[in-house]
């Protein structure tokens, strides 16, 4: 009896130990619950909760790669862009098909799949370059893709894809209404989730500290016997699946439209970065606070002074980035350091 | 027929891509010295558009007197923002370096459209025009490609035979050896940032030669993107190899856009600008330095 007593202790203890290491995600968690709880239950708060959560998810997604290694994909616009094309084709495609809520998931599979082939291809060209170089070939990916398809008038061409009708036409008028304004913006939500834990999960197994070692000198990690490009490679492409997924929710099937002079644009990569700069690169509660304070802030500016959002939030990212770039949560994590929260943050 | 229109295109293909050149100069040489990209360097180009713009409908003068005004501005604009921003950024990570250029250029397109609104402006300076067997040249154009070049050539020696120049090519080759041979670093990553950055609105006057009535707040993106493919073309670093980019990107995107045009049911201006992208990704694959560059 005793010694099954022990053995049970034992038992609790490691396992304890291994829960322990996803503690970071209760704050994570938390937050995310709030939004729905708020969002749900405060008429007319549901579209802001669904803007927060689009940051969140769009920072967690971006800091994946870019946290964890330190390369700046200047591009990743290029997979939310291609996300939302994935959703457009696959509703364009098969609305006729009678395969009621499927063609949703025909379309997701669709965006995963244009995601990992752009993915695959960044991966084997630009993911050899460093520093500037990657950066400016990330921009290069995106802006000739962007121009391929308005030049060969693929996909719509600069005109794009409109498919209200084609949804319409597949799920009736109330159903498309409920889909493109409720059940979307939770599937948001539940990417941003699942984005939390694929960041742990890679944060305590081996590919974090393989990236680790990337970030902090990648010729000594190669010295080392680390596979790098593997580990660059499964980190660029499932950040690349998360950014495609919420393209193709939240603007595929929110905005019901596709227009390449909107999706390729630059400034939505620099919105990941100031998201994740503003939390804390490389943490996991940064993008989700820095999503929570830009995407609040960007509602408010527009709110009261429309039009004037930009003129005050770049002079703000000036300031942050000199002031202070470790991010709150790495200013946090420093205070918290050797205090009983400090399982909590990270 | 078409070969009349290749060699017409390609004249100013020619003209367009020396002030390119100089476009790109001031993009490569704040690389090469502190080791940023400026990724705000479209709108330094609106701006010197803006201010000749200012000067040649609110002034009533000639653009000629645009050039001074511009360099004179762009050093202002590149010192205050060195000092109070890049100074800071060197020894951080890059993310910061890139983001806090991309906030410079944001902030100058949004003051830019507080004074002057949104629209497209643009304005005339009719100096007469040059009859080519191919084509016509309007003189503004062939002028701005003489002051391009005048600047080119400028530069050449001022890096060639100054003390200022040398310390700035030393600066670029190995910043700690630098340093220890009694270069004051901090001062010519300064001097460096405010002259590419005035070389840069200073190109602004030439190009608006170019768009007669092309001048907006928001025009600068895609010389952004170009000069990123033209100093690359040139390896990244070196401000002689961008003028000569600048001037083989030039080409190519003009000719390149008589041949697209050949091509029946697709856009061949989107074609073109893809085009020059693609060619941006293989030079990376395959030769990273530049087509100008060493080994």
């Amino acid at each position: 009896m005793r010694f099954f007593y022990s053995s049970l202790l034992d038992f609790w203890e490691e396992s304890e130990i291994k829960i322990s290491k996803y503690y970071p995600l209760i704050p994570v968690y938390a937050a995310y619950l709030v939004l729905f709880l708020v969002g749900f239950t405060v008429p007319g708060m549901w579209q802001l909760m669904a803007l927060l959560a689009f940051y969140c998810a769009l920072g967690q997604s971006w800091n994946i790669f870019m946290g964890m290694t330190g390369y700046v994909d200047f591009g990743y616009v290029t997979f939310i862009a291609l996300g939302t094309y994935g959703m457009a084709l696959g509703i364009t495609i098969f609305y006729q098909s009678g395969l009621g809520i499927g063609i949703i998931f025909i379309g997701l599979f669709l965006a995963l799949f244009l995601s990992t082939l752009s993915a695959l291809l960044e991966a084997g060209i630009a993911l050899r370059l460093r520093g500037a170089y990657f950066a400016i070939a990330c921009i290069a990916i995106n802006e000739g893709l962007r121009h391929l398809i308005e030049g060969t008038r693929v996909w719509g061409g600069s005109e794009g894809m409109i498919f209200w009708q084609e949804l319409v036409e597949a799920f009736g008028r109330e159903t498309t209404i409920q889909l493109t304004t409720f059940w979307v913006d939770l599937a948001v939500l539940i990417i941003a989730a699942i984005a939390a834990l694929i960041t742990i999960i890679f944060m305590r197994g081996k590919i974090g500290y393989a990236l680790t070692a990337v970030r902090e000198d990648e010729d000594a990690a190669k010295v080392m016997g680390i596979n790098t490009m593997k580990y660059k490679t499964i980190a660029f492409v499932v950040s690349g699946w998360l950014g495609a997924s919420v393209g193709a929710l939240a603007w595929g099937l929110k905005l019901t439209h596709v227009f390449p002079p909107d999706v390729f644009v630059i400034h939505y990569t620099v919105e990941c970065i100031v998201v994740v700069l503003l939390g804390g690169a490389g943490t996991l509660l940064g993008p989700v606070v820095g999503g929570l304070i830009y995407g609040l802030s960007k509602y408010w500016l527009a709110v009261i002074l429309p039009g004037f959002q930009l003129l005050i939030f770049a002079p703000i990212v000036i300031i942050i980035i000199v002031a202070f770039p470790e991010g709150i949560i790495g200013l946090l994590k420093r205070k918290a350091k050797g205090t009983r929260f400090e399982k909590y943050i990270m | 027929m078409i070969w009349q229109l290749l060699a017409g295109n390609l004249t100013h293909g020619l003209l367009l891509g020396a002030v390119y050149g100089v476009a790109t100069m001031g993009l490569s040489l704040i690389f090469g010295v502190l080791r940023v990209i400026n990724v705000g360097h479209g709108p330094f180009i609106m701006v010197g558009a803006f201010v000749t713009l200012t000067i040649v409908t609110a002034l009533g003068m000639t653009p000629l007197v645009a050039i001074p005004a511009a360099l004179v501005m762009g050093l202002a604009l590149g010192f205050v923002f060195f000092y109070t921003v890049m100074r800071r950024l060197i020894k951080a990570p890059e993310f910061t370096s890139l983001l806090a250029t991309f906030a410079m250029g944001i902030l100058l397109e949004e003051i830019i459209r507080l004074i002057y609104g949104p629209d497209f402006w643009g304005y005339t300076w009719d100096v007469g025009r040059i009859t080519l067997p191919m084509t016509v040249i309007p003189m503004s154009k062939v002028y701005a490609f003489i002051a391009s070049i005048m600047v080119a050539v400028f530069l050449y020696f001022w890096f060639s035979k100054t003390r200022t120049g040398t310390a700035m090519r030393t600066v670029v080759e190995d910043s700690e050896g630098a340093r220890v041979c009694g270069v004051n670093v901090g001062w010519i990553h300064a001097l460096s940032f405010a002259i590419g950055i005035g070389l840069t609105v200073m190109s602004g006057v030439f190009l608006t030669m170019f768009i007669p009535v092309g001048i907006n707040p928001y025009m600068g993106g895609g010389y952004t993107l170009k000069a990123f493919v033209i100093a690359v073309l040139g390896g990244l670093g070196s401000p002689y190899g961008a003028f000569f980019a600048g001037v083989i990107f030039g080409l190519i995107e003009n000719g390149a856009y008589v041949l697209f045009a050949q091509i029946p049911g697709v856009a061949p201006f989107s074609l073109t600008v893809s085009l020059a992208f693609w060619m941006l990704f293989a030079l990376l694959l395959f030769k990273p330095t530049g087509l100008l560059g060493g080994k």
